[in-house]
């Protein structure tokens, strides 16, 4: 017996999905376990990850900014110089350096940095002169 | 997302600085043109085949030009060079012009022309002219040259007046005072 009906059971999906999910496992091929190999839970996880990505793009941000915070800090107090006066130092100065640069002269140029650092020396934690 | 599945690549800028300065090398080494002989797409590839490739040929002797005509599929053009690097154009439906245009565009760039993400904005041999900062750079230098047992360093620090002392101290001063008292007694 021939059963010829069945074969019209067959659902073709259309000759794209191969490309259509690649697309999907690229994107996920560094995840754990089923996460990488089978399309209904990758897509999640990939949706997921782009997810992240986006919000992460802002937070990229806010984290470069406190990295920059940090190390003006700490490039700061090794001449004893909190940050506030550093900071205050620079204001009444007129300096409008930005985090990034001040970064990387702290790293970079450290004689320039001290030089900045000097400039808040005499001030108090509220920008007045000390004594 | 892990760096090794975004599509946009990222890298620090490229400075192929050297080629030019003496004399300029182009860097392309073959081109692969790929086109159908007969779908509409390919119109302008094979007309630019037809008409402007043989010149094309001559004006660059250092490059390589391969013709693969391949049925039933859209035309592409494949520039590869010195680096080992690969820019895949796709050729459909331009025009003649465009595509005199794209294959000159190819003899004098470099490699992969795809746009990427810069890491960083600036590119330096000399980052630093006052010296990169150490865990040295604002110490005091000398004191790595001390040897140890150091007599000034060695020395107590916040000498406080101990208890002993102090009862002593006192002790003299009510000895001073008797014996101021019993002087004043005496006259």
């Amino acid at each position: 017996m021939v059963f010829t009906t069945f074969v019209n059971f067959i659902r073709s999906r259309g000759p794209d999905e191969f490309w259509r999910k690649r697309k999907i496992f690229k994107l996920a091929a560094h995840m754990y376990g089923r996460r990488r190999n089978c399309y209904s839970i990758a897509i999640r996880a990939v949706h997921k990850s782009l997810q992240h990505a986006t919000l992460g793009r802002k937070f990229k941000k806010i984290h470069m900014r406190d990295l920059w915070t940090r190390r003006i800090t700490a490039g700061a107090e090794q001449h004893g110089v909190s940050f506030i006066q550093f900071n205050e130092g620079l204001h009444k100065n007129k300096i409008q350096l930005n985090r990034k640069v001040l970064a990387d002269l702290a790293v970079w140029e450290p004689a320039t940095f001290e030089s900045l650092a000097r400039l808040g020396e005499e001030l108090d934690n509220y920008g007045n002169i000390k004594e | 997302m892990a760096n090794n599945s975004l599509f946009l690549k990222s890298g620090f800028i490229k400075v192929p600085l050297q080629n030019g300065v003496g004399r300029f090398i182009g860097q392309l080494q073959r081109v692969t043109i790929k086109f159908c002989k007969s779908h509409g797409n390919s119109r302008g590839v094979r007309e630019f085949i037809e008409n402007d490739l043989v010149d094309f040929a001559k004006q660059n002797p250092g490059v390589v030009v391969y013709v693969k005509p391949r049925r039933h599929r859209g035309p592409s053009i494949v520039g590869e060079y010195l680096n080992g690097e690969r820019n895949w154009k796709p050729a459909g439906n331009l025009s003649r012009e465009e595509i005199f245009k794209w294959i000159n565009l190819m003899t004098v760039q470099n490699g992969e022309t795809e746009a990427f993400r810069y890491r960083k904005h600036i590119r330096t041999k000399m980052p630093s002219i006052q010296g990169v900062w150490t865990p040295f750079t604002h110490r005091n230098l000398p004191n790595n040259l001390i040897t140890y047992p150091n007599e000034e360093l060695g020395e107590v620090l916040h000498k406080e007046q101990t208890a002993t002392e102090r009862l002593l101290e006192i002790a003299m001063q009510q000895n001073l005072e008797s014996d101021t008292s019993k002087e004043q007694q005496k006259d």
